[in-house]
């Protein structure tokens, strides 16, 4: 096991990565912007340096910096959490040029599971689903049929230049195929400057379902289940769950193999979420994977009773997992909503300030992972998540009544939070039913309300 | 000892002070009394109510600020040269050579007044402030962060 490592993120996280280390008797080194100074998790470290001013660009995002402070810091290894540098291949190249083991995957696991299209092949390779689409560029209406044909309507037509939602249309029979190829490549090319299109099965009210897996440097890869992260404002989990209500157990089974048969294929170590979006009938496609540890990851922790950072650690010192696979079981339900300084009575603008009341909750099966005290000053640089609040009971109806019963007892005074929202969606017969779909909040409570 | 040229280095380092403490709860020492160069440091404990309060006392004019309350509320109307990055403080070009600067030294905005370390690069860091170097806040070989002081400066002279 390492002797000290340096935890090269802030927040919750990085407070989180501290605390195994403290358990595992390895030494911290921190890092902090000239915002986070001053912050009580902080003291938890051995030692802490300040790699900058106030922006993530010129503080947790200065690879030069960072690296710095590892080495006066005299460490060993780098936990870089989640964000900033976690997903930097570039990052975990340099450590590794520097004798610094980063501790996630290699950097060609990374970059090769990073890349979209290079995923999609490896998937393929694995024999994971992915979204029936075309295998390269539409270029005429009569090819574009004959695949949409192949892949099933309603087809989404996707700019290949495109991004954030943009260059998109649905078709769902011949003739508006026809048309909206038209309008779409005139479109493409008036605003990407490229007309390249390709063509998606538009999976119509997607459940958003991902597979936590890790790999040891030995061979051996397991998938510790599912998380269901359906609940979404604007691309950002809102709640997450495990194990996925009403999810056909074939599938979920069929689906955390395929996770697992990914990860083998791509040389993947550590630990690592493979994402699917699964559709009314069950089917489940694979999306994307994330080489990092995630914020949902308590989730899975609880079920599982498996520390995940700890894992990482070990993994990360050549150890070989402690468990198998036929060892991992999920026990009960467990929800984590993430508690976020932001307005939902003004289209949830950040709410930067000083906390100058916290009320933590507790009891049964609760669990409250934040950096957050009273006094804190919740600056307006990094994102907005001020806490994570997690229940585990034995069903997911006891689970709802719990968390219903936390979130009232939590009281965060001096920044507006999203707990009155979450309530709402706690309460709402949907969310209780597993009626939802990823757009479920926003059709809900459109813009502005 | 007394005799050496007193490398650089504030003595009233609260740092140096609570180890000295220590060394004398350590110890069983009811007094301590140091002297470097021009310099000097008197630590006593025992059931004298100022007992443990630093006593120092200047021996030649040109060297450290006298106390170290005086030196706290004169250190405001001093600008202060700060780390622009983490890394390793080195006060001299190599190991043989004599530091940069020295306190007592005037220093023009570009004057190469440290060393840096950063990831087997050594960065001369400039003063980027004229004036006359009043104290050398980190020793040779400290690691430094982003913004910590290094450099005592009295601008006006």
């Amino acid at each position: 096991m390492f002797k000290r490592i340096l935890v090269a993120n802030r927040g919750e996280i990085a407070l989180r990565i501290i605390r195994a280390c403290r358990e595992l008797d390895v030494e911290t080194v921190a890092i902090y912007s000239e915002a986070d100074r001053g912050a009580h998790y902080l003291q938890l470290a051995d030692e802490a340096y300040c790699v900058g001013p106030a922006k993530a660009a010129e503080s947790y995002l200065k690879i030069n910096r960072v690296i710095s402070a590892a080495e006066v810091g005299n460490v060993q290894a780098i936990h870089p959490g989640y964000g900033f540098l976690a997903e930097n291949a570039h990052f975990a190249e340099i450590c590794e040029s520097c004798n610094i083991t980063f501790i996630g995957p290699s950097h060609q696991a990374m970059t090769k599971l990073g890349n979209k299209n290079d995923a999609r092949r490896l998937a393929r390779e694995a024999n994971v689903p992915v979204v029936p689409g075309s295998e390269g560029l539409v270029t005429d209406e009569q090819e574009a049929v004959r695949i949409a044909h192949e892949i099933g309507f309603p087809v989404l037509i996707k700019a290949s230049a495109g991004g954030g939602g943009r260059g998109m249309r649905v078709a769902a029979n011949d003739l508006v195929l026809k048309t909206a190829i038209q309008q779409a490549r005139n479109e493409a090319e008036a605003a990407f400057g490229d007309g390249s299109l390709y063509l998606e099965r538009y999976i119509q009210h997607p459940r958003h379902v991902e597979v936590q897996i890790v790999a040891d440097t030995h061979g051996n890869a397991v998938h510790l289940w599912e998380r269901d992260c359906t609940m979404q404002r604007r691309h950002q989990k809102v709640i997450e769950e495990s194990p996925a209500h009403n999810l056909d157990e074939n599938v979920r089974r069929a689906m955390c193999e395929a996770a697992v048969r990914l990860v083998e294929v791509s040389n993947y170590t550590n630990a690592g979420t493979v994402e699917f979006i699964v559709d009314r009938e069950g089917n489940f496609f694979f999306i994307e994977a994330n080489a990092r540890i995630q914020v949902e990851h308590p989730v899975t922790e609880m079920v599982t009773g498996i520390d995940l950072i700890k894992t990482q650690l070990r993994v990360a010192a050549g150890e070989p997992l402690p468990f198998r696979q036929e060892d991992i079981r999920t026990n009960g339900c467990a929800i984590e909503c993430r508690i976020n300084a932001e307005d939902p009575a003004h289209g949830f603008r950040p709410s930067p300030g000083r906390i100058e009341r916290l009320i933590v909750p507790g009891g049964f099966g609760v669990r409250f992972d934040s950096h957050a005290h009273s006094g804190y000053v919740v600056s307006p640089y990094y994102d907005s998540m001020i806490a994570k609040v997690i229940v585990h009971q034995p069903t997911r109806q006891e689970a709802i009544a719990s968390m219903l019963r936390v979130l009232a007892e939590l009281q965060v005074d001096g920044v507006r939070t999203t707990i009155p929202r979450l309530v709402e969606i706690l309460r709402h017969s949907a969310f209780v039913e597993g009626r939802v779909d990823t757009t479920f909040i926003e059709r809900t409570w459109p813009m502005g309300q | 000892m007394s005799g050496d040229t007193p490398p650089p280095g504030d003595v009233f380092d609260p740092k140096k002070i609570r180890s000295l403490i220590e060394l004398m709860i350590e110890h069983e020492l009811s007094e301590i009394d140091l002297k470097q160069g021009g310099t000097r440091i008197r630590l006593r404990r025992g059931q004298d109510p100022t007992a443990a309060a630093p006593v120092a006392t200047p021996a030649a004019p040109q060297t450290a600020p006298a106390t170290a309350p005086a030196a706290a509320a004169a250190a405001d109307k001093f600008a202060v040269i700060k780390s622009p990055m983490v890394g390793t403080f080195y006060s001299s070009p190599n190991p043989e050579s004599a530091p940069f600067v020295k306190v007592g030294d005037h220093v023009s905005a570009d004057t190469t007044v440290c060393i840096i370390e950063a990831m087997k690069v050594f960065n001369e860091i400039p003063a980027e402030v004229s004036g006359q170097i009043v104290a050398t806040l980190v020793e040779n070989g400290d690691p430094v962060e982003y913004g910590q002081p290094l450099f005592r400066v009295d601008a006006g002279r």
